[in-house]
């Protein structure tokens, strides 16, 4: 008995290692490209819609509990009449090497052979472990369980599971929308196409500021994003190795990107 | 040696006695139907394909419930004056759906696709048992995760062992 245990302990301390996979059957990156983004938040909108996200309301909001997978942060610079202002949306950045991975202690969320950091809700405690370490502070917590109202209930993803109080859940990178691109592609014998999966969040986007693909497909578009002399990752310093590609603002005048002084 | 008090031999009868009574009429294993409805004259004896009547087993994630009229397409005129045969032209006369109830159930949580399955040449019977010699339709997988994994965890089944591949 205790031979098999060391054994999947070790089996298990080897799945959580940063790096674990040698290359993902797709590594899927999301490029955000500042510059087109003006801060519209349909993108939360468009989350929240898609992945059954409560709506928890402005008292809930003052007591940190706010619930959103995707955020805009602003940046204001300057007096009212020359003022400029930035927007970054932040959503969990997938790391490549998860500080959240490392810190669970019932390996609720663990690193997929598609390069996804996901979380697996019927095994998640709640320790709050993640969100912790989680340096984006992306992570959402179900302090509750939330409730719609009568008619919204209707409107709830019947592909997207309802989490109940207790649960940590963020952004999937809308595993489900992947998994559907997957069953097609398979139907038709063929890998997915770039362009075939959208998150919710990069099929609202009205300016085209984000574009979401594979980044071991040297011809996708994001592979092509990601070449461009603009990109950056958020809190590189501390080497997680994020999937999201962000593409700088050059703002004329503007002293620094806020990418240098963003902290969380 | 020691005698086996009575009182444990009694328990023992009694559960034995109550949990085949409860697996056989009481569990949602092998439900009442509104209509009588036999596997074993339709698929066994007749030799109808699974997929005449569940037509989106390979097509979708559900193999679906035939609809009335698919009944109805045969029993317009075989067999109109068994009893049975005469319930379901009532419900075909009202317009209304047969209330069947449901045997194979999965949680929320889990995302199965039928489609998938049959493609990979999975055959019916390896998760619903011997169908075509059921008369009366039973649930004879657990349908758990460990259940599941007996297959996923081979080598064949590509990403079988990651948590996403069947959980939403």
């Amino acid at each position: 008995m205790p031979g098999i245990i060391d054994r999947l302990s070790k089996r298990l301390k080897a799945y959580r290692t940063p790096g674990y996979y040698k290359k993902y059957d797709y590594h899927w990156t999301m490029v955000v490209d500042l510059d087109k983004c003006n801060g519209c938040a349909a993108c939360v909108v468009a989350c929240h819609a898609e992945n059954n996200l409560p709506t928890v309301g402005k008292d809930e909001c003052g007591k940190s509990r706010a619930f959103n997978w995707i955020r805009i942060e602003r940046y204001v610079e300057g007096e009212y009449p020359d003022v400029k202002v930035k927007f970054i949306p932040i959503m969990c950045q997938h790391c490549d090497k998860a500080r959240c991975e490392l810190g669970c202690p019932v390996y609720a969320t663990y690193h997929n052979q598609d390069g996804l950091n996901v979380q697996v809700y019927n095994r998640c405690v709640g320790t709050y472990t993640c969100a912790t370490y989680c340096p984006y502070d992306v992570r959402r917590f179900n302090w509750f369980t939330y409730k719609w109202d009568e008619p919204l209930d209707q409107q709830l993803n019947p592909d997207v599971s309802v989490r109940e109080m207790g649960v940590m859940e963020k952004c999937t990178f809308c595993i489900q929308r992947i998994r559907v691109a997957k069953d097609k592609a398979k139907d038709e014998e063929r890998e997915i196409k770039d362009g075939d999966v959208q998150p919710a969040c990069v099929q609202s986007c009205p300016t085209g500021a984000m574009v979401f693909g594979d980044l071991n497909d040297p011809n996708s578009s994001v592979s092509k994003l990601a070449k461009s002399r603009r990109t950056y990752r958020l809190l590189e310093k501390y080497n997680t190795e994020p999937s999201v590609i962000y593409l700088k603002r050059v703002m004329d005048g503007s002293s620094k990107g806020h990418e240098e002084r963003h902290h969380v | 040696m020691k005698k086996v008090p009575i009182y444990i031999i009694v328990a023992v009868i009694t559960f034995a006695i109550g949990y085949n009574v409860n697996a056989r009429y009481f569990s949602n294993r092998r439900p009442v139907q509104p209509i009588a409805f036999s596997h074993k004259i339709h698929a066994g004896d007749n030799d109808i394909p699974c997929l005449y009547c569940h037509i989106y087993a390979n097509k979708s994630r559900v193999a679906g419930v035939p609809s009335v009229q698919r009944c109805m397409g045969c029993h317009k005129v075989i067999k109109t004056d068994s009893p049975k045969i005469q319930k379901l032209t009532h419900y075909w006369e009202s317009g209304e759906p047969i209330p069947w109830i449901k045997v194979h159930n999965l949680p929320d949580h889990v995302y199965f696709t039928h489609k998938r399955h049959v493609k990979a040449g999975v055959e019916c019977q390896s998760c619903h048992g011997d169908v075509e010699e059921m008369d009366v339709i039973a649930r004879v997988a657990s349908l758990k995760m460990g259940w599941c994994l007996r297959c996923h965890m081979n080598e064949e089944v590509k990403n079988g062992k990651d948590c996403w591949t069947c959980h939403k």
